[in-house]
């Protein structure tokens, strides 16, 4: 298309050279009259018009599109890229992992326990790290189920187990299900994984926030769309640092001293997104957060 | 002590060779080693092992290539894959191509010599494990591994895949004590918060759909605080 630019050029230069042939005398310039009515006339221009502007449309949204395209196969290389350095990376970590794993059983019941305890620790905490990495990797390419989900049983389970984890006593947990006119609606997808997206919210709520803070479970349905929102009383977030807590690895200020992969949250955005629903955040410094999923709802009652 | 099996542990990372053959060692086994799959092969014949605990991922010969080279000279050693990735077709490989189990890296090293112990224990010299027949039979149950079809008599039963999956391990590993987090890894490579509920729904899914009175199984038994077990007996189908 670039190289043929120029032939926009010709129908001047033949003009151009029809007047100076004539001027010249090479050409036996003659006169041609035209008579027409004006409604012809401009019945006439105005269709030149209209097909001129139509041709630039039409160039100009075959422009956008190749645009459009071109960004599509950016992003679709730069995603295939990044899942290739998750996998490397969750590759690399894990025979150093396995030698360490093995390394520990081998030295137990040496002297030094408490040395043996932290390198168990830490160890533990690299091993979770790894298996988070390889969720996330995976979760964007394998197949997932699409089955009827009933998200009320998955937010009771989730619930309870959190309810077990040390200190959440101590913390007041609700959960709010609606039940009239009719209860929350099924999701379509993998029981599993939904699961594992209210766990990471929860167990996120649960580390961010001090004891005898408030901890609130809730999902209703509205047009179709099912949104379950986690939400707690805790220390909040600052407007910057919002955006960044889905991404891979990202700490915030208050995090830092929280044990945790730094993954919770982009998995629980890969698995949404996978469901075909969206993630979302509101947050005010020492008031407190809340998280939500929103996923399209099946089997909700007809009006 | 000379009725003590012959492990033969393949790996190409020194530190994973060393120090898991001392465990081994220790756990009751005699642990030859080799560094990568030409020497897995030259040890094959020389001491020819009651086992090969064997990694895939290794340089020049790889584990599932010295796999099949063993299987395609009709040499039936059990062997356990010691897999990098996690991805459910991988697994699937891993017994397709006839290795009689396989464990994630990384894993507790505990947990491989429970696998070594019940695949020696299941082992049947010189004949094919179950998980290298594409064909599975348990009194009315048939499996297609193939085709990912399931019959009882001649109906067939649909599965979901996760469910599939379970069931191919439970067949292919009769008789033997499954804990949740050992069938959590099957169905999906990865240890999971609520573990317990993920493989203990699919197994509802199971009895289900095979008629299975979890009272009184013919195939899948519950066993209290340990996880579950096959009990049907297997065969192979032609």
């Amino acid at each position: 298309m670039k190289r043929y630019w120029p032939l926009i050029f010709l129908p001047a230069l033949i003009g151009v050279g029809f007047r100076i042939a004539a001027a010249l005398g090479w050409y036996d310039d003659y006169i041609l009259s035209i008579r027409a009515d004006t409604s012809t006339l401009a019945m006439l221009g105005g269709i030149i018009i209209t097909a001129v502007l139509a041709v630039l449309l039409v160039v100009f949204k075959w422009r956008d599109k190749q645009h459009q395209d071109q960004l599509a196969r950016h992003e679709t290389n730069r995603a295939a890229e990044r899942r290739q350095f998750l996998q490397r990376l969750d590759h690399e970590l894990k025979n150093p992992l396995t030698a360490i794993q093995a390394a520990l059983v081998n030295v137990s019941g040496a002297e030094n326990t408490d040395t043996i305890e932290s390198i168990r620790t830490q160890a533990k905490r690299i091993g979770r790290l790894v298996a988070d990495l390889r969720k996330l990797a995976e979760l964007e390419t394998r197949p997932i189920e699409r089955a009827p989900v009933d998200l009320e049983g998955v937010l009771r389970e989730s619930v309870a187990i959190v309810q077990k984890m040390p200190d959440s006593e101590r913390r007041s947990l609700h959960l709010s299900l609606p039940q009239a006119p009719w209860p929350l609606p099924r999701v379509l997808g993998d029981e599993d994984l939904l699961m594992l997206a209210v766990h990471n919210l929860l167990d996120n709520a649960i580390k961010f926030t001090p004891l005898g803070a408030t901890v609130e479970v809730r999902a209703f349905e509205d047009n179709d769309i099912v949104t379950v929102e986690v939400a707690d009383t805790g220390s909040g977030m600052a407007v910057d640092e919002i955006p960044h807590v889905w991404q891979e690895l990202y700490r915030g200020s208050g995090a830092r001293a929280v044990p945790g992969s730094g993954l919770g949250l982009p998995l629980v955005r890969a698995i949404v997104e996978r469901h075909g629903g969206q993630v979302g955040i509101r947050s005010r410094v020492d008031q407190g957060t809340v998280f939500s999923m929103r996923l399209p709802a099946i089997d909700v009652p007809e009006l | 002590m000379t009725d003590k099996p012959n492990i033969l542990l393949v790996d190409d990372e020194q530190d994973i060779r060393d120090n898991l053959a001392s465990f081994l060692n220790r756990s009751g086994f005699r642990t030859s080693i080799a560094a990568d799959g030409e020497g897995a092969l030259r040890q094959m014949e020389a001491i020819s092992p009651d086992l090969v605990v064997l990694d895939v991922l290794m340089p020049r010969i790889d584990g599932r290539e010295v796999l099949r080279q063993l299987r395609r000279s009709d040499n039936w050693t059990p062997v356990i894959l010691l897999t990098q990735v996690g991805e459910a077709y991988e697994r699937a490989m891993a017994l397709e191509e006839g290795a009689d189990d396989y464990l994630n890296k990384p894993f507790d090293p505990q947990e491989l010599v429970a696998r070594i112990r019940a695949v020696l224990r299941r082992a049947r010299p010189d004949s094919p494990p179950l998980s290298a027949s594409w064909e599975l039979r348990c009194a009315d149950l048939s499996m297609d591994r193939r085709a990912r079809r399931v019959y009882l008599g001649e109906s067939e039963q649909s599965l979901t895949p996760k469910a599939f999956t379970l069931l191919e391990y439970l067949m292919t590993h009769p008789d033997e004590l499954l804990d949740r987090e050992r069938l959590l890894d099957v169905v999906w490579g990865w240890e999971y918060p609520a573990g317990t509920r993920a493989v203990d729904t699919r197994i509802a899914e199971l009895r289900r759909v095979l008629s299975d009175d979890p009272a009184n199984p013919v195939y899948i038994e519950t066993v209290p605080s340990g996880g579950y077990r096959f009990i049907g007996r297997v065969e192979t189908g032609k």
